[in-house]
């Protein structure tokens, strides 16, 4: 009965929905928190939805990681190594942006006692 | 003031209802792509057999992509430095609780092997799944270890310093060697015979630049964590 899920088109429209539901979790904490750190962790909610997103749909079933061990003689039958590459930059990138935030929302409580972003209207008048 | 934003229903509707249009898009123009298609990623693949390094991941990070990384580098040294500008002026207290005797006794059993795998992932990832990125925040993750377990511990700032600036200077220099040697930036100008592939002295430049990435990686996540743990002590 699981000859069904490895289907690629299966597979891809698996993929692509859970992906887009984690996405939407992450920007419906975006829309209705107001808590500066939830905040955050909403945006990286949805950053961990695109790496899915990119990861899964470049599966294939049958084809290997794209490392060369014991017993290979070439680089065939291997998955697409471009989106192993690019998010396992994003991945880090995004840690550091993400530390980056956290350090401002850290240092605007310690400035002002505020962590609601309907309180911080320091700008407004 | 309640946490609790109010969103009317039309505008959670309305995103409800644009997520589900672009799942239709998405999922009709991904039923429509046909198997045999040709990406670059199988251009690389093939081109990566020249390179004598076995992780093609690697190869495509640090060598087909090597400009990209210094710049994601540069990214991560700029948030970095915001971090440290941000946290670093008065950060003078230490924090409050100090770990009890089981955390202190552990994080010295635990920390000698989370560096010796970290330096493992970093020096061995152009043959196995691993690599600079990854193994720099194993690293990382040993200095959090001690950075929560003694109190009086600190990074010596000056050693990370200069471990950074070392790094990504010698990263541009490997890449103005190339540009002289081979007429091309990040030029893979050591030996790289394909008879190799599978040592570890093999793939030329690309291990020694992942080990430069990944020493920038380690110093430069080791400071976020500092700075990120050391409070003002009322916060």
């Amino acid at each position: 009965m699981f000859e069904f899920f490895n289907q690629p088109e299966v597979i891809k429209t698996i993929v692509t929905i859970g992906s887009m539901a984690l996405f939407f979790v992450g920007l419906f904490g975006l829309l209705t928190q107001k808590h500066l750190i939830k905040i955050f962790m909403s945006i990286a909610i949805m950053e961990t939805a695109l790496f899915l997103l990119f990861i899964g749909l470049m599966y294939k079933k049958s084809f290997l990681a794209p490392i060369l061990s014991d017993g290979q003689t070439g680089f065939t039958n291997m998955n697409d190594p471009i989106p192993h590459a690019m998010i396992l930059t994003a991945i880090v990138i995004g840690m550091a942006v993400l530390a980056l935030g956290v350090s401002f929302a850290i240092e605007y409580y310690k400035l002002t006692g505020k962590t609601n972003i309907d309180e911080m209207t320091s700008l407004r008048h | 003031m309640s946490f609790k934003r109010e969103v009317p229903t039309t505008v959670m509707s309305g995103f409800a209802l644009s997520g589900v249009l672009v799942l239709t898009i998405l999922n009709i123009l991904l039923q429509n792509i046909p198997t045999k298609i040709q990406t670059a990623g199988d251009e690389l693949l093939k081109l990566n057999s020249s390179e004598g390094v076995a992780n093609a991941v690697t190869s495509v990070v640090v060598y087909f992509r090597g400009f990209d990384t210094l710049g994601e580098i540069a990214v991560l040294f700029i948030a970095s430095l915001g971090i440290g500008l941000m946290l670093e002026s008065n950060s003078k207290c230490d924090i409050k609780a100090e770990g009890n005797f089981m955390l202190q006794t552990a994080s010295k059993l635990l920390f000698p092997i989370i560096m010796l795998f970290g330096i493992y992932v970093m020096i061995y990832g152009h043959l196995s799944p691993g690599g600079g990125f990854q193994g720099g925040v194993i690293i990382a993750s040993g200095i959090l270890l001690l950075l929560i377990s003694h109190k009086n511990f600190e990074v010596p700032h000056s050693v990370i310093i200069w471990l950074e600036t070392l790094a990504g200077v010698s990263y541009v220099l490997i890449g103005l060697i190339g540009l002289v040697v081979l007429d091309k930036f990040l030029g893979n100008f050591l030996p790289n015979d394909i008879s190799n592939m599978g040592l570890l002295l093999s793939g030329g430049i690309i291990p020694i630049i992942y080990i430069i990435v990944g020493i920038k990686v380690g110093s430069e996540m080791s400071m976020i964590v500092q700075n990120l743990i050391k409070r003002d002590g009322d916060v």
